[in-house]
């Protein structure tokens, strides 16, 4: 049988992919040194760009695993990045050098550390669970019912601290932002971990499939059985459980926790990193291999600004003007004129050849 | 006729999809107040001329001449502005806007800069009158019926100054008193000396609005022919190029002597939808739901299935007293449910032929449990092969096939599941006389092999072609019951009227 494929220039993966080299291509001509990888005998660890960019983009990665079912289902989770200020509060508050109690560095209180760990991981996963309910359940908008936590997930974070920022210099803590482990920075064993573990839940069981089913016709989903408010509530609880592993990785590198900047514009760049990855925010069909190219596009973008000396100011509007460039040439327009004139240009081979 | 009566020609027309030739070299022409029905199965090529001709798919070859002049239109609003308008199958108007801004959406009348509202619905209303509507054109459209859509959306179309009007199945969701107001129309537009081109499935309006008829089959012209040429049965053979004999020798399936009772409904119902319905039906028993649109059929199928919840009443399943809130409840006691909007309820479609159909059985089995890639393609394998779905592969986007195929896939999902009873809401409607024939045979082959079947369609005579009993419905009320032996379109009628109480089988 012949198998009906769509052209590759309609495949939006494979122009995230060559976006990404391009951009590393660039790189890699304006400064050779950029591609150098180089082996720590102290601290053991591999460095260099890449291995930072893959290290800096774990947060956004983590989260936009989850945020590309919750956009496979037509919707968006906007509080991501408020959740990211919740778990680094929460693991803190458990955690923290307490100058008034103890003046030397190096002593510390610190609850029975595995408190540390899961208390702001069921947290972020119980308030993920409240934004499922809130949409499969009561069927308000996503915008609207995420854009609660999203203002009120700060607030907790706050109260949580008593509007305190705190720092930790406890080492088990700080290992998960900032160790190693087989030579690569410990972020980047998390990511990998998740990433799979997400990838094969997704698509070794049918969950996939029937999020992509409610995503593209939640009416006929229903007739043929498929539970969708179980399945909208699932997703949104996932990704607030990675809004949380990723919340504790950021306080993790800093140290402390900051209610106020951490995670600040994290639920745009999730929502980017899915786009740029091919899915579309209709819903419907989604990529989580294109989500991790598109992270990585993302953050390859701001380390290649920081590395050339761009000033803070204007890096906005240059990770703006590259993103554009492609995400037109992803659009439908665009891949229908190039699959055409491959047709063409096809056609016109067969009559010569 | 003399030659400059005609409005539009199209001469060699060709179009090339991926691997099809959808068009091959088809000509077409069109008079002055003439009614043209433009015929064939689905995947004709009937709609791709269509959309050639309004600008939505590209000729690689071929001449369009309207009044003469050689037009090419780009998209369907230059088709319009050329004067060629159409009313699609599927109603494509804006169901929040008011019925009056449906109707002059894009071409709103001003009056000092800003909309003159008073004009809109008054010019709405009046255009509305001709068509005998008398509705509030201020209320949100999704306020009416389809029929009363469908409406809308031709006198839209009308009201452009069209001087070729294409009706794309106008008529599949209308019920009879509708379709004569719509032919009513047709004949005031007609005698202005507007062109129709009228597409349909329903042969018996064909022989009764059209003056000529163009026939083509598998991208290709087979003919053209003035209406009282061909009877019935030569232009459906002419359409299918087959044997009629395999598609009117269809014989009722035989009640199984002492077939134990599949389900059991009683005093079931939704207070001001459909109330107190009961009736039973035996195994292996093909039984048909008659009645006008929105006289309960779909609501009683759609509570027995759990898409609504029934309120009142008892259901029983093989002996079994069972609650059902929901389709999951329904696929569990081995129901199966193929809704009358395909679209909107049917078809998931993004996803393939082959995740379509594996579709209800993998929410059954759980998500747990998924189907193997090699089980999904044996199971798509199968059933494309068995009910002869059209499609090179399986991998092939359910949307990118005709409606009769992907009322195939729907029928394949639920024939996965093995089902004991199977209700069809509709499965023939906007499908073609092919695909309708094999579908009936598939049902009754099925009541064979002792499926329980319930059968919802508007078509009298194939509820009484297949049926061995038919429950009459008015007003979300059962009207009677008929036994399907014997029984004539009069007998249905005269309950559907209530001129009489059907007596019970």
């Amino acid at each position: 049988m012949r198998k009906s494929k769509e052209s590759i220039f309609k495949n939006k993966l494979v122009w995230a992919v060559i976006a990404e080299l391009l951009i590393l291509a660039v790189a890699g001509i304006l400064e050779p040194n950029f591609f150098k990888i180089e082996f720590n005998q102290t601290t053991g660890m591999l460095y260099g760009s890449l291995i930072d960019i893959i290290n800096r983009s774990a947060e956004i990665t983590i989260i936009a695993m989850g945020m590309t079912m919750v956009i496979a289902l037509g919707g968006t989770d906007i509080s991501v990045g408020a959740l990211v200020a919740v778990a680094g509060a929460f693991a803190l508050k458990f955690l923290r050098w307490d100058v008034t109690q103890y003046p030397t560095p190096g002593d510390y209180t610190v609850k029975p550390f595995i408190f540390v760990i899961l208390v702001p991981l069921v947290i972020c996963t119980l308030m993920g669970l409240f934004n499922g309910v809130l949409i499969g359940k009561f069927k308000l908008q996503p915008i609207i019912a995420t854009l609660i936590l999203m203002v009120a997930g700060r607030g907790i974070a706050q109260i949580a601290t008593n509007g305190k920022q705190f720092t930790t210099g406890y080492t088990p803590f700080r290992f998960i932002g900032q160790g190693s482990m087989l030579g690569l920075p410990f972020p980047i064993i998390i990511t990998i971990v998740v990433c799979a573990a997400v990838m094969i839940f997704v698509r070794k069981t049918a969950f996939g499939t029937f999020v992509e089913s409610v995503g593209i016709n939640p009416s006929a989903s229903r007739v043929t059985g498929l539970k969708s408010d179980r399945i909208i509530m699932i997703v949104y609880t996932l990704t607030g459980f990675l809004s949380g592993i990723a919340g504790l990785i950021y306080s993790s590198r800093i140290s402390s926790c900051d209610s106020n900047n951490a995670g600040v514009n994290y639920e745009m760049d999730a929502i980017l990193a899915v786009v740029l990855g091919g899915t579309s925010m209709t819903g419907g069909k989604f990529s989580l291999t294109g989500t991790i190219v598109g992270s990585l596009i993302i953050r390859t973008i701001t380390t290649l600004v920081y590395y050339f000396g761009i000033t803070s100011e204007s890096i906005m509007a240059f990770k703006a003007a590259i993103i554009l460039v492609v995400i037109v040439i992803q659009s439908e327009p665009v891949g229908r004129w190039l699959a055409t004139r491959q047709a063409r240009k096809q056609k016109v081979g067969e009559l010569h050849g | 006729m003399l030659d400059h009566d005609v409005i539009l020609t199209m001469k060699g027309i060709e179009i090339q999809f991926p691997g099809v030739k959808a068009l091959d070299g088809v000509d077409f022409s069109l008079r002055r107040g003439e009614v043209h029905a433009l015929l064939g199965e689905n995947g004709a090529g009937k709609s791709t001329l269509i959309k050639c001709l309004t600008g939505v798919n590209k000729m690689d070859a071929g001449r369009i001449e309207l009044e003469g002049r050689e037009i090419r239109p780009t998209d369907p609003k230059n088709a319009m502005d050329l004067g060629i308008s159409t009313v699609f199958q599927e109603v494509n108007l804006c169901e929040n806007l008011s019925v009056a801004e449906n109707i002059f959406i894009g071409r709103q009348p001003m009056k000092r800069g800003q909309i003159d509202w008073k004009e809109i619905n008054r010019r709405s209303a009046e255009l509305l009158e001709r068509f005998h509507v008398h509705i509030d054109v201020t209320r949100p459209l999704s306020q009416f019926s389809t029929a009363i859509q469908q409406m809308v959306a031709i006198a839209r179309a009308v009201d452009v100054d069209a001087k070729v009007l294409i009706l794309d199945e106008p008529t599949s969701s209308l019920d009879s008193d509708e379709v004569e107001r719509l032919f009513d129309v047709m004949r005031d537009l007609k005698a202005q000396g507007m062109g129709i081109i009228f597409i349909t499935h329903f042969l018996d309006q064909v022989f009764e609005m059209s003056d000529r008829m163009t026939v083509l089959r598998n991208g290709r012209l087979v003919g053209v022919f003035n209406a009282n040429e061909l009877t019935k049965l030569d232009l459906v053979s002419t359409m299918i190029g087959k044997d009629l004999d395999q598609i009117f020798d269809l014989k009722r399936a035989v009640q199984k002597e002492g077939a134990g009772e599949m389900l059991r409904a009683e005093h079931i119902g939704v207070p001001g939808k459909v109330e107190d319905i009961s009736f039973s039906q035996k195994k292996g028993e093909l039984l048909g739901f008659a009645g006008l649109l929105g006289s309960g059929r779909t609501e009683t199928a759609e509570m027995i299935f759990g898409v609504s919840k029934a309120q009142d009443g008892t259901l029983t399943i093989d002996g079994r007293t069972v609650k059902i809130s929901e389709p999951m409840d329904a696929i569990n006691n081995k129901i199966a449910f193929c809704p009358e909007d395909r679209k909107r309820d049917g078809i998931i479609g993004d996803l393939t032929i082959r995740e379509n159909i594996a579709l209800a059985l993998q929410a059954r089995r759980g998500m747990m449990k998924p189907m193997t890639r090699k089980e999904q393609d044996e199971l798509a394998d199968k059933y494309i092969k068995m009910l002869a779905i059209a499609t090179p592969d399986a991998e092939k986007k359910i949307r990118e096939l005709s409606g009769g195929n992907q009322q195939k896939v729907i029928l394949a999902r639920w024939m996965a599941t093995d089902p004991d009873l199977l209700i069809l809401d509709e499965p023939t409607r906007g499908i073609d006389v092919g695909a309708k024939a094999e579908i009936q045979r598939l049902m009754l082959e099925m009541c064979e092999n002792g499926m329980s079947i319930i059968f919802i369609s508007s078509e009298l005579d194939e509820i009484i072609r297949c049926s061995n009993r038919i429950i009459v419905m008015r007003d979300g009320k059962k009207a009677g019951e008929l036994n399907g032996e014997g029984c004539t379109q009069a007998d249905i009628m005269r309950v559907i009227a209530g001129e009489k109480d059907g007596e019970t089988a």
